[in-house]
């Protein structure tokens, strides 16, 4: 009997804790998304490290970005657009295009790429920062910690995401264009005409929307458990682990989040 | 505040580090900022070091480094700790001195905190 109670008082236990965390993390967000919106937080100091951000995050990335979606274009197109023909449901090859690659498979792929490259260094840095005692240093100085180091790189994260998932989209777009020109013999005006018909306002609405949530928290996330780390060194490596898991929980659930409000949005309509 | 618990930011250079109060305190631009600190690098005669990050300073380099910075906060009040922890090789305070006496017309208030046993080494040199 008290073995099953304690169990319940762990479990207990453990949930407030989540529910604390993600109360706090909620709070954070609230107030990074008021500064965000403030014109008198882009001072020069903070103009130039957005700049360097974007660089680092969505410039330096984009050989890989490109190259991903030349190989997903090339093998995905062709090979999901024959074995459509072979069915004889080739008249959904723009629904697949739009509907899956476009709005689904193309953030995705971005969002990991980002995460797994920006979100994990980000929650180093701020982690290292925190340990070496220079975001202490910042305040004492009477420097803003969010509009100086944060609001840029959340920033960055959501500029990236949207840009280079429409960027992804575009290049797999043209692959489709080059096999349904050569294999399927489509021209290009049916091609065009074909995703046009399969293009919805608010399958796209939603894909922006959604990209820029992934962008915002996949920098989000890592910046608040960089800032967990103490002054142990292996406190880092600990922040760093907890941050990219409750990334990748965040990046589940707002894909999951963002089909329910689609298909809200379609019975809506 | 000069301290080692208030080191430079490890991912700006000493010219970053310093220009960063001028653009946040001040509202001034990056490249007046930068014009203005480098001309008080001038004065100490440490133009070169403007490039540099913490980790490729001498310890004379940084603590004049982290001594300008905290001279650049409006009405600043310059609390120095423990300077000769931040200076492990300087034998006596004279060096200190004599960096606060070329930066003198930017301090409005200043202050060096140190243990009871070092105050020796501020009075000898």
């Amino acid at each position: 009997m008290a073995l099953i109670e304690g169990a319940l008082a762990g479990i207990g236990r453990s949930a407030m804790e989540k529910g604390r965390s993600l109360g706090g993390t909620l709070d954070f967000s609230f107030r990074v998304l008021r500064r965000m919106f403030s014109p008198q937080t882009y001072n020069a100091a903070v103009r130039m490290v957005l700049v360097n951000q974007i660089y680092f995050t969505s410039v330096q990335i984009l050989p890989l970005v490109a190259t991903v979606a030349v190989i997903f274009g090339v093998m995905f197109i062709g090979l999901f657009g024959q074995y459509l023909r072979d069915i004889g449901l080739f008249r959904f090859f723009g629904h697949m295009l739009m509907g899956f690659v476009v709005t689904e498979f193309a953030p995705f792929i971005v969002v990991l790429l980002i995460a797994l490259r920006s979100g994990s260094a980000i929650n180093t840095e701020i982690a290292v920062m925190k340990m070496n005692g220079e975001i202490r240093t910042l305040e004492m100085f009477r420097i803003d910690v969010i509009d100086y180091l944060f609001i840029p790189r959340i920033v960055s994260g959501i500029v990236s995401v949207v840009l280079l998932s429409s960027l992804f989209s575009l290049i797999v777009l043209v692959s489709g264009l080059f096999f349904s020109s050569i294999i399927f013999g489509m021209s290009l005006n049916d091609y065009t005409a074909l995703l046009i018909d399969s293009a919805l306002f608010s399958d796209l609405a939603v894909m922006f929307l959604k990209c820029a949530t992934f962008g915002f928290f996949i920098v989000l996330i890592p910046i608040r458990f960089g800032q967990r780390a103490s002054e142990e060194l292996t406190s880092i490596p600990v922040s760093v682990l907890n941050g990219m898991v409750n990334v990748f929980i965040a990046i589940v659930i707002i894909e999951v989040l963002s089909l329910i409000t689609l298909s809200v949005i379609k019975k809506l309509l | 505040m000069v301290s080692a618990d208030a080191p430079l930011i490890s991912n700006l250079s000493v010219l970053g580090n310093i220009a960063l109060i001028l653009e946040f305190h001040y509202g001034m631009s990056k490249r007046a900022a930068e014009k203005k600190v480098m001309g008080h690098l001038a004065a100490l005669g440490m133009e070169d070091i403007a490039h540099r990050r913490n980790f490729h300073l001498t310890y004379e380099e940084r603590f004049a480094a982290l001594v300008l910075r905290a001279l650049m906060v409006r009405r600043n009040a310059v609390a120095i700790d423990r300077p000769f922890l931040l200076m492990p090789g300087l034998p006596y305070g004279r060096h200190i001195f004599a960096l606060l006496e070329k930066v003198e017309d930017l301090l409005y208030e200043g202050a060096v905190f140190d243990y009871e046993w070092n105050r020796e080494r501020y009075e000898e040199g």
